[in-house]
């Protein structure tokens, strides 16, 4: 019995000993679409290398199921030190009072280095509450083979846009002019967000009104169910992450996606070509594209918060950022980056011309999650042929009014 | 001595009881506890005690579609659902089991155990699975039916709302199917052979043994295992959101779905207080039928 008492002593001073000396900071990851554990993981033994009695404990959760992970974390009082986050959940997680502003803490050097696009898609009444990790523009990816058999000219207007799918669109032969999303999933609505964008229509406007139901807005809808007739069969089945199997098969005339895709397409050799999403004919705007982006937030129930910028700044320092974008193929959220030899490539070209046309994802929604939903309501009963643009987005309007309440 | 014998079971069924009460007993409390509150996970420390507020939102929350109320929708979808998938399962598997139960079957060890396949994959998994294998392009289902010349384009099974219904039912009941077929088959095995011999001699056709011999001994088997998959039909929650997320528009949106979409996603028009009571209304309506069947069952083996 005293041999068992002096073991169990022992080990319980060693192990205090252990918990003593490492100060843990816990970090939560996603895993999926190019995220690799071993990519992270990699992050934290360089910084717990550089900085010795620190231990990073990376928790990961695949995409889809980051944000229950997220609210139900911080509901049980128990939410990572560190949070990586799309930057569209930004409004309720700061609604929440579960991630902290960070304007004291970003310094004019380190604002400097980004996009002021870039902070806008972390900003929310006024404070930044997240730095940039990574970011995309999307462009039409097309196939040239198919664009030069049809005599198909690079689209400038919506109406050659639908002219080319069009003359390309041939479903006897198994050629489709376009490839498009419709399943229930956040990428639809970044789509159709493309086109809503495009034609220079809104969810909610600067002044926070709530303008989808807009006649420029109800104009894109119409032209993606008018698009949607020569994309392939059964688009509601069909996220975009899944779309560039269809467009490796050399059967797809073009689509939107991010170049990490693109450069499947070639290695699957496809003849690719870049144009950027032209205006839509009550836009101004020559092109346009949507900037997504994700970041790394600060959790309000860290206890470690010193430690936790540390590691923020050091994910988010501009070789890591460099060293990262190039990894996984993501457009530079920093202005230098694109000046490194990687970046002058001709596949990078279109995306980082495309970043000043860009307008960010969830501008102006307080809660993307519900607005999703009901977006995504109004995109499936527009394709299904259920009702008409003008009513499916007066309906989304009327519901996203609530929620932005 | 005698006091250390008894303490022995209590002993052995300590670690169950506590598993039990750690990991049902209090999550059920905390559902039922929840239920009469004003709760979010987008406001963890604002707690309100609403009474049956959120019993009443169930039936008034018709922001969607002012005819039916959210949760009735869902609710009625889900019976729709259940009653289906459920009835392939019961159906099919008495027609497989009669089937591998036959001693003109050859090979029919190898398909017994072959039946059990699907049983054992995660149900993600299969729904993954399905999900391309009915896919329009490349799709085996749609594949072999091109090449057999029954359909001349591609068939989208996950784009209409009735069509995405009938898949979502019939990929559950792909899912479920093997666990009706064993049970069934082990019903079918305690039949005793003679029962048939007898019947044979006194010149009943196959159909009458059927109905006469096979399915009234079948009966509690076929109750029991019902029930058990009307259960988990009830909670089928994989399937659906892997194939369709509850899409297209909303015609596959159960009541499990619609429970997680008011906790995570609508969270500001529901939240876990919300979702809560949802729960408790399919956890009543689950154990109504259940024990409707039970007391169906008990009579089926006085008889």
């Amino acid at each position: 019995m005293r041999k068992l008492l002096c073991v169990v002593t022992v080990m319980a001073v060693f192990l205090m000993g252990v918990a003593m000396a490492e100060e843990v900071l816990k970090v939560l990851m996603p895993i999926g679409g190019g995220y690799t554990i071993e990519d992270q993981e990699a992050i934290a033994r360089e910084f717990e290398k550089d900085n010795p009695g620190v231990k990073i404990e990376m928790e990961f959760v695949g995409w889809a199921e980051l944000w229950n992970k997220i609210i139900t974390s911080i509901g049980a009082g128990a939410a990572p030190d560190v949070m990586y986050i799309a930057s569209r959940w930004i409004p309720v997680l700061a609604d929440m009072g579960a991630i902290i502003p960070l304007d004291e803490y970003i310094t004019p050097e380190k604002r400097e280095l980004y996009y002021d696009m870039v902070w806008d898609t972390v900003t929310y009444n006024g404070h930044v509450y997240g730095v940039v990790r990574a970011m995309s523009t999307k462009v039409f990816i097309y196939n040239k083979k198919l664009f030069e058999e049809n005599g198909v000219k690079i689209p400038t207007t919506w109406d050659e846009l639908l002219e080319a799918a069009k003359k390309i669109h041939n479903p006897t032969k198994g050629i489709y002019g376009i490839a498009m999303a419709g399943k229930r999933f956040v990428s639809t609505v970044t789509q159709f967000l493309q086109y809503l964008y495009a034609n220079d229509g809104r969810i909610v406007d600067e002044k926070g009104n709530v303008v989808i139901d807009k006649p420029n807005a109800v104009r894109a809808l119409e032209f993606y169910k008018e698009l949607s007739s020569y994309a392939q069969p059964g688009i509601i089945e069909w996220t975009r992450e899944d779309l560039i199997k269809l467009f490796e098969t050399g059967k797809v005339g073009m689509y939107i996606d991010h170049v990490h895709n693109a450069l499947k397409a070639i290695e699957k050799g496809v003849d690719v070509g870049f144009f950027l999403i032209p205006g839509g004919p009550d836009s101004v705007k020559r092109y346009s594209t949507v900037i997504v982006t994700d970041c790394i937030a600060i959790s309000s129930q860290t206890k470690k918060k010193d430690l936790a910028l540390k590691f923020m700044n050091y994910m988010t320092s501009f070789e890591k950022q460099a060293e990262w974008d190039l990894k996984l193929g993501f457009v530079p959220p920093m202005v230098k980056e694109k000046d490194l030899p990687e970046f002058q490539k001709w596949y990078w070209k279109p995306y980082i011309e495309a970043i000043k046309y860009g307008y960010p994802q969830s501008a102006g929604v307080k809660d993307w999650e519900g607005t999703q939903e009901v977006l995504l309501d109004a995109i499936q009963s527009v394709l299904l042929g259920q009702g008409d643009a003008k009513t499916a987005l007066s309906q989304a309007a009327r519901i996203i009014k609530i929620l932005q309440k | 001595m005698i006091t250390s014998r008894r303490r022995t079971p209590y002993i052995l069924i300590l670690p169950l009881l506590l598993a039990f009460s750690i990991f049902m007993l209090y999550p059920l409390y905390k559902v039922v506890e929840s239920s009469f509150y004003k709760a979010s996970f987008l406001n963890p420390t604002f707690r309100v005690y609403v009474g049956l507020e959120n019993f009443r939102w169930l039936f008034n929350f018709k922001v969607f579609d002012p005819r039916w109320s959210y949760f009735v929708a869902a609710l009625s979808r889900s019976l729709l659902w259940v009653g289906g998938s459920v009835g392939i399962k019961v159906v099919l598997g008495i027609a497989v089991a009669i089937l591998l139960n036959s001693q003109f079957l050859a090979g029919r060890r190898i398909y017994r155990t072959l039946v059990i396949i699907p049983w054992a994959i995660p149900w993600a998994m299969s729904s993954m699975m399905w999900a391309w294998t009915l896919n329009s392009q490349f799709g085996l289902v749609n594949s072999i039916l091109l090449k057999l010349h029954i359909v001349d384009k591609p068939v989208t099974f996950l784009t209409t709302a009735k069509s995405a219904f009938l898949t979502t039912m019939v990929v559950d009941a792909w899912v479920g199917l093997p666990f009706m077929i064993i049970m069934f088959l082990s019903g079918l095995q305690s039949i005793p052979d003679d029962l048939y011999e007898a019947a044979t001699v006194d010149g009943a056709s196959d159909w009458t043994k059927f109905v006469r011999i096979t399915l009234p001994l079948l009966k509690p088997v076929i109750l029991t295992t019902s029930l058990l998959s009307l259960v988990w039909t009830f909670n089928s929650f994989d399937i659906i959101w892997v194939l369709t997320r509850g899409g297209p528009i909303r015609a596959t949106e159960t009541l499990p779905v619609a429970i997680y979409n008011v906790a995570f996603l609508l969270t500001r028009f529901g939240g876990i207080g919300k979702a809560s009571a949802m729960t408790m209304a399919q956890v009543t309506l689950v154990t109504v039928i259940s024990v409707f069947y039970i007391r169906t069952l008990r009579r089926g083996v006085e008889i």
